[in-house]
Parts: C-alpha cells; structure tokens; sequence
C-alpha cells in the first residue's frame, strides 16, 4: 500500500503515536488513500440535510417491483405508473422527477435499509443517536460532526468551517469545536444602519463578551463576532444563484441557496447543515400526490437547484439526506403509515458514486421483517456517515468521530467513488 | 427603622441550612425573583428583600390570594378571549372557505402566488397572533408570575402543535381550560385534562384512532349495503407512546412497545366532535376495542372509557413518572443537570402529597440545592424569558400586537410552534448559539433605544439620564440588573460612553450593552 504525502501530512504529530497502535494507523491510511490531492479553495465540502420526523423511505425510493410493496399499502402506495423508474426494481416517487438527471449522470444515489442498530421508535430518541452518533448511548454530549471537526485538524478552523442553517445549533454540531447557527446570512449581525456606528457597537459587545462570559456564552459569541468579519467580505445581500437556479421558497431553499453562496466564496466551508420538517405521516400521508408529496417536491426542487446553483463546483460537495428511521411496512388505519425501522437516504454530488440503489435490500417479506413490521436495517447509518467522512473529507480517525463502533471498509455501502 | 427591617429580614430569609450564609436578603430575592418570576422589575428585588423570600414563595403559590389588577385590565385588549372553542372554530372554517374561494380565482387568472385574505383569513391570522402574545403579554405583567411560569412548563411539557390542521384552532381552548387552571393543581388532574383535550387528540392522532375492524355507525351500515367496500381502520400508537415516553414514565421509564400498543388500543374511541358540534372530546363507544389488554403487567378488561381513567390514573402514580417529571422541573428551576437532592426532595414530595403541583415545587424551593451557589446565575434564560425579563427590567409596557411574540420567535422559540412533541428543552445548548446572541443584543439595543417593536419603554421610569457616567453606569447595573454587572463589563461600558455627549443617546447605550451583555442573558 502506498500512503500518499497527504495522509503523512494529516497525521502529523500523531503519526509516532500511531505508529504504536497499528490497527488504528493502518486504519487512517486505508481510509484516506486513493483520495485525490486538493487545493485550499476546493476543499471538499459535505451537507447535510435532515428529515426529521422519519421519512417514509418506501414512498421515497420505491421498491415498485416488489408485489407485496402494493398489497400492503393498497391506498398509498404509488402506483407503477407514477413511479420514475431508476433500476427496473427501484424508482423515485414523482415529485423526486427533477432528480432523474441526476441519477443518470451518475451524482445521485441511493442508499436503502438503512439505519440504526437502536430499536427505538421515538422520535426524539432516534434523531438524538443519529445526531450524538452513538446509538443506544444517551450521555453523549456531542454531536458526531462536531467530533469529526475536532479530530480532523488538517485545516485551520475558519469561522464558517461548520454551520447550521437555523435559529437553533442542532445536536449534530454541538460540541467543542466551533459551529455556527445562522438563521438568514443578510440578517447576521448588529442592525445599524451607519456602517462605523455598528463597527463600534459591534466591538463593545465582542469586548463585553470577551471580558465576562462564561462558557458556551463565550465560545458562541466569540464564533460569531468571526462570522461578521468574514461576512463583511462576502455581502450576501448581492447574491445571485447561477445558471438560472430556481430554489423553491421557504425556509429549506433559503437555507440551501445560502450554503451554495457561502460555498462558493470560499469561506472555508467544510460542513453545512439544514433540516427540514414534515415528515411524520401518520394520517392521509397521500399518495403521487397529497402530504408526503409535497414535502418530497420540495426536497426534490431544493436539490436540483443547489446542483444547478453550484454547477462546476459540485465536483467537492456531497449532498447527504438522513432520517431518524422510516415508517411501518403496512400504511395504518388513518392512510398513513407508523413508526418503522429502517429508511432510505439520498447522497449527492461529484464525489458520489452515483446511479446505484446501495445498500444491502432485506425485501418485504414478513420473515426478514425487523419485528414483523418494518424494513429491517442492513447498513448502520455510521458505516454510511463513516465513510463519507473518511473518503469524501478524508477523515483521519472514524473511531474517535464514533465511539464505540469499530470503523470498517469493508461495510462500507460504497457512497463515494474510489 | 433600619434595625427592625434587618430583624424582618433576618426572620424571613432563607434559612441558613438552605445554603444562605453565602446568599445576602437581595441575593436570594434575586435568584427567586429570575427563577420563579420572568426576572424583577426596577425596585422588585428590594421589596422581595423588604417582605422575606420564603414569604414571597409562599404568597406566589398561593397565586389565587394574588391581587392581579393590572393583567386584567389588559385582558380587554384580547379578542381572542371572547371566544370559546366552537366560535373559534367557525372562523377559522370562515377563513378556510374564503382561501379556497381565492386559491380557485387566482388558478383561473393563472396567479401562482399566496392568497391573502382580507376578510375571515385576515381575522383568523390575527386571532392566532393574539395566542403568542397573550402569553407574552401574561408572563411581563402578571403579579402571579409563579403560575404564569408553571402554564409555561406545562404547555411545553404537555406540547402541541398549533399549526397542525385543527389545533390552529383548538390550541386556544387547551391553554385556557386544560392547562391554566390546572398548572398548580394535581399533576394526575392535568394528565387527564390533557388526555382528554381536543388540541392534544388532535396533535397526536389519537382522535383518528380506532380499533381494527370498527366503523362509525353510518358507515358500518353503508358497508353492510355494500359488501367489499369496508372501512379500513385501525389504531394509531402516536400518542401512547408519547404519553408514555414524554408525559409519564419517561424514556427509560421501563415499558415495552407491547405497552404501547395495549395503551393505544385503550385509548381506541376517545376522540373529537365535529367542529360543528364544538370539536369538544367525545368519547365513541363503536371505535373501542373491548379486548383485553395488559399495561405494565396490569389487566385492563374492555369496559369503554373507564380503562382509560384508570390507566392515566395509574402512570401519574408510578415511581418513573414523579422522577421524570420531578427531574425535569428541578432542570427548569435549579439546573439543566440538577443535582439528586432536590429531585430526590420532590419525588418524595410528590410521593407524600398524591402530586400536589404546589407541595413538589415547595419541596425544590426549599431544598438546599435551589439555593447552593452553583444555581446561581448558573441556567441561560430561554428566548421567551430574555424578551419577557428584559420587558420588565425596562419598565416597558408590551401591546397587544404579535410583534414581541415575533422578537421571541426570531430568537428561537415561536411559542406554540414546536412541531415535535417533545416541546423545547430545558437546556441552554438550545439556545445560545452565534446567531441567537447576536438577535439578543439587537433586540436589547432597540428595547433601550425605544424601537423595539410591540414594546413602549419610558427609561425615566427606570434609570435618570445624567452626564455622570459612573453614576448612569452604577444605576444601571442596580436598576437592571439586580448589581450582578462583572468589573470587567462596567469598564467596557464606560468606556464606550466616554464619546458621547447627550445623557439621553448615553443612557440608551448603557442599557443596551447591559441587557445585551453576558450577564443579562443568565439568570
């Protein structure tokens, strides 16, 4: 095996302790190689996009060539017509149409029965591990993308290295290293109008805050003093998507279309994150069209736009959608569906190796069912998230990213080209 | 004089075993004062001083002897309070109509945008303005500030979501008649209430829930004329697991998903009215699954209604239950990671009392814990105590507009607008972010420049505008915030004074810095 100069350089200083512990180094170096060799201004860039509420993964990559998939939802399921075909097995619910293109150019796949090794079917629950990283394990005070920001110390931390589209910092990010929450990128800052009046009010406060807060007070107010000097270069009141982009309005496209602006001025964005809701469809969930339909468009829409926003620059960016869990197999009572298990998830981008349903499918049938109900998961969300990590940002050490999980190529769905 | 007051003070503070040798009379009043009310307004510490701490704890649980003069004469201003559920309802079944009415003429010109309602829309929207405000409005002026952060609790512990389809419309009814005046009363009484509530059957599905194989009356007989064309029905575990996850037992409460489906199958049938009818609960008999069930290994046999009492009547009195909820209201009240005492202090409390609301807060109140060092200024107020706290620090008088309830919401926290049941945390990781603090200084920068929307502020009432910049700066830190300002913060304040010249532009920059400052934002 040769270990390119980058994986060396990555190392660092850790490189003789490593050296120590072979298992964990030769682990590094399996990730890592094979990754091409990028310049500051590309540095590759991951997205993350949460359904919360678990999206129902069977209405979103439809499995139209199992029978049972129909005879289990006779009123919600989408019919084989509708269906936009992908692999003769497999096909996007129609409002995923503006997709298609995507897929056949190879930037979209599709990772299906996948999930968490937890059983839970809380909400809250489920989104906490996939957010901390470590399901089954609640003490974890971290957020997995904030540890992996913490162990990959390759690249200075800038202001805008991770941020979070939202008024809140979700679970995902919080942690030790640096993250940003940005609700709207023109409204960051102080309002006054005079721009040396607010550079003077702006310093008081830094200063205020420098001076006597105390911990999270301190560390948050700090990253966002750094944001607006950045941001004082970039004037996101000017921008203009490109390529004739057309993002669907609210909160999600807004959110999107800003990560695009800030990625391509070249602020150091390395991870991004946005959520949006919707998605617990537990009554009238609707079919081709109706609830779920909707949501789906707007997720559909959203991504064909940020693709065509970036353009060229989708070559470093990996788009990533992920869901708590998925729905119950059969639709309930009220035409909607229940709390299930497994679910399915979208990835993104020039770095993805795309056209492919990955992951292990389990089917439909009752026996290979997770408790008799529910798509059972065959890829641990963390082999998913492990590998993007590990190959598209050339994570260094996934062990510390997830605590307690043993990082393993092998298991890996194979979401990123090699 | 001056003896006699030290001698009230002496018998009415905190005992000293409760940790008060560290605390002096305003330091305790202080603490009651951020914890128990949305923070004091000018003089407030003093007086708390002036009557006794524990007195004041006493007098704000027995909120009912609470003179409340002021709050009620802003009730007026409040359409929303005239109406009752079924009038609601009505109207908002109004505005639907008119936005179908318009969604039809704007897709026959070929108009792609929002139909925006002039008539019933236009009120209904209004009308749902006037819910975030009210309870704005609530928490800055009412003198019964311990309930009014109880109703808070509760509505958060007990969340729904008021933009889902009918709660848009029923979430009014479910603050007034379920959760106020059940916020102090006993926690079993208010689990019931809630069950029972149209906005929460609504919210978590249970209304739609129906044992397999059960159909309404008109349908079952429809379905008899017309074999093959049955209803398909069947139960919904939505809000039994809640129930049993967020509202009870807790997570690691100890039940299976066995539980959960036998507590949904109990449930079968508590359902809904027709908003015609008054969308009021309705209990129906067709929809009940009359099998037998079995819930943390207790037997239900298939008598209709009754198992459901019995059941909620049987979680509000499980161990799980009081340590979950007791533990929870230790993180609103002492810490977001409280210390065992004083949750050990309330579930006993709890235990001794049957869940008399009051005797578990009693029990956290006294307990040394709330008073150790470590709790002071140790949790970050949430958006809504920010806006609410800074509100009352100014004197400022909120109007009836949704404008403050939008500062709150821009902050992070749009109230009755938390989609997951699970309401918002107890913990500050939740809101103190980069961009959330930064809406906090803007929104402290305008309230003390009097251009914060929804607020009208007169500063005179609170701090004088002098030249004195030590003295302004010495006030403001008296007055606003209750003499917690850090060395550091007061030079920095004087410092950005030092340029300007006119008390007034001085007064309204000191304030600002002060309530946008670290120190405003703790409580």
């Amino acid at each position: 095996m040769t270990i390119s100069r980058r994986v060396f350089v990555k190392s660092g200083g850790l490189a003789l302790v490593s050296l120590g512990l072979d298992p964990l180094f030769l682990a590094r170096a399996a990730f890592a190689s094979g990754r091409p060799a990028v310049g500051p201004s590309d540095r590759p860039t991951l997205v993350c996009l949460f359904q919360r509420g678990a999206v129902d993964g069977l209405n979103m990559i439809v499995p139209h060539g199992e029978p049972l998939y129909y005879r289990e939802r006779p009123r919600i399921a989408i019919p084989a017509k509708d269906v936009v075909d992908l692999d003769g097995h497999f096909g996007l619910h129609p409002s995923l149409a503006p997709l298609k293109g995507l897929w056949d150019n190879k930037s979209l796949a599709a990772i299906h029965a996948v999930g968490s090794p937890d059983t839970t079917r809380s909400h809250f629950d489920a989104q906490d591990y996939m957010e901390s990283g470590t399901p089954g394990v609640k003490s974890t005070s971290d957020g997995w993308l904030n540890r992996y920001c913490r162990h990959d110390q390759e690249h200075a931390d800038t202001a805008f290295r991770a941020v979070a589209f939202g008024p809140q910092l979700p679970r995902i990010l919080a942690g030790t290293s640096p993250a940003l929450a940005i609700d709207d990128l023109q409204a960051f800052g102080l309002r006054v109008p005079q721009e040396a009046a607010r550079d003077k009010l702006t310093r008081a406060f830094e200063e205020l805050y420098e001076g006597s807060a105390t911990g999270l007070l301190a560390s948050s107010s700090q990253e966002g003093f750094a944001a607006i000097q950045v941001l004082k270069r970039v004037n996101p009141a000017q921008y203009q998507p490109a390529n004739g982009a057309d993002y669907p309005p609210g909160r999600f496209g807004r959110a999107l279309l800003q990560i695009a602006q800030l990625i391509k001025a070249d602020v150091g964005l390395e991870i991004a994150f946005a959520d949006l809701g919707g998605w617990d469809t537990h009554v009238n969930q609707g079919s081709s069209e109706g609830q779920l339909a909707a949501r789906l468009r707007e997720l559909g829409l959203g991504l064909a736009a940020f693709n065509q926003d970036l353009g060229e620059r989708m070559r470093g960016v990996v788009v990533l959608t992920m869901s708590e869990f998925g729905r119950t197999i059969a639709e309930n009572g009220n035409s909607g569906t229940d709390h299930g298990h497994a679910t399915a998830m979208l990835a993104l981008g020039g770095p993805v190796n795309g056209g492919k349903v990955l992951g292990r499918w389990p089917g439909l049938d009752p026996a290979s069912r997770f408790e008799g109900r529910d798509v059972a998961v065959t890829t641990d969300f963390r082999d998913l998230f492990g590998e993007i990590l590990a190959r598209h940002l050339g994570a260094g050490d996934l062990a510390a990213v997830f605590p307690g999980f043993s990082p393993n190529p092998q298991r890996f769905p194979g979401a990123i080209r090699r | 004089m001056r003896l006699r007051f030290v001698t009230v003070w002496l018998a009415l503070a905190v005992p000293a075993a409760l940790g008060a040798q560290t605390l002096t009379p305003r330091d305790s009043a202080l603490h009651a004062l951020n914890r128990l009310a949305h923070g004091p307004r000018p003089g407030e510490v003093d007086s708390v001083a002036r009557t006794g701490v524990m007195r004041w704890i006493e007098r704000q649980l027995a909120f009912e002897r609470v003179p409340d003069g002021r709050l009620s004469g802003r009730d007026r201003d409040f359409k929303l309070l005239d109406y009752d559920r079924a009038e609601l309802a009505q109207r908002y079944g109004d505005a639907l109509r008119e936005r179908q009415r318009m969604q039809r003429e704007m897709a026959q010109r070929g108009d792609t945008g929002r139909p925006q309602g002039a008539g019933p829309m236009r009120e209904f929207r209004e009308l749902g303005g006037e819910l975030q405000q009210l309870a704005v409005v609530r928490a800055a002026l009412s003198e019964r500030q311990l309930r009014e952060v109880m109703v808070d609790f509760w509505t958060n512990h007990f969340n729904v979501f008021v933009g889902k389809g009918a709660d848009r419309f029923l979430t009014p009814s479910y603050v007034e008649e379920t959760i106020r005046p059940n916020a102090l009363g006993r926690f079993e009484d208010l689990l019931i209430a809630t069950a029972k509530s149209p906005a929460m059957l609504f919210y978590l599905d249970n209304a739609q829930s129906v044992a397999p194989g059960s159909a309404p009356p008109f349908l079952a007989r429809r379905a008899r004329q017309r074999p093959g064309q049955g209803v398909r029905t069947g139960i919904n575990e939505n809000y039994a697991r809640e129930l049993l996850e967020l509202h009870t037992l807790g997570v690691d409460g100890g039940y299976t998903q066995q539980d959960v489906i036998a507590v949904a199958r109990i449930f079968t049938g508590w359902s809904i009215d027709r908003p015609q009818q008054g969308a009021g609960f309705a209990f129906h008999a067709w929809a009940h699954d009359r099998g037998e069930k079995q819930v943390l290994g207790v037997r239900f046999q298939g008598h209709g209604m009754d198992e459901g009492i019995r059941l909620l009547k049987l979680l509000a009195g499980q161990h799980a239950t009081m340590h979950h909820v007791s533990r929870k209201l230790c993180a609103r009240f002492v810490n977001d990671e409280p210390p065992d005492g004083c949750v050990d202090a309330a579930v006993e409390a709890w235990h001794h009392t049957n869940g008399d609301i009051r005797a578990v807060l009693r029990a956290i109140f006294t307990s040394p814990d709330f008073w150790a060092p470590q709790a002071q200024r140790s949790k970050v107020k949430t958006p809504l105590e920010f806006v609410v706290s800074a509100v009352r620090a100014t004197g400022a008088e909120p109007d009836a507009t949704l404008r403050l309830a939008q500062v709150v919401a821009r902050l992070g926290q749009p109230l009755y607008l938390q989609p997951a049941p699970t309401g918002y945390p107890e913990t500050q990781a939740q809101w103190v972010n980069s961009g959330a603090l930064l809406g906090r200084m803007n929104a402290a920068v305008a309230l003390a420049a009097g251009r914060l929307p929804g607020a009208s502020v007169n500063l005179d009432d609170v701090v004088s505008a002098t030249g004195d910049h030590a003295a302004l700066v010495d006030a403001v830190n008296a007055r606003l915030l209750g003499g917690t300002m850090s060395a550091h913060t007061r030079a920095v304040i004087l410092e950005q004074l030092a340029d300007v010249n006119d008390p007034r532009q001085a007064r309204a920059l000191a304030v600002g810095l002060a309530l946008g400052g670290p120190e405003f934002q703790r409580q």
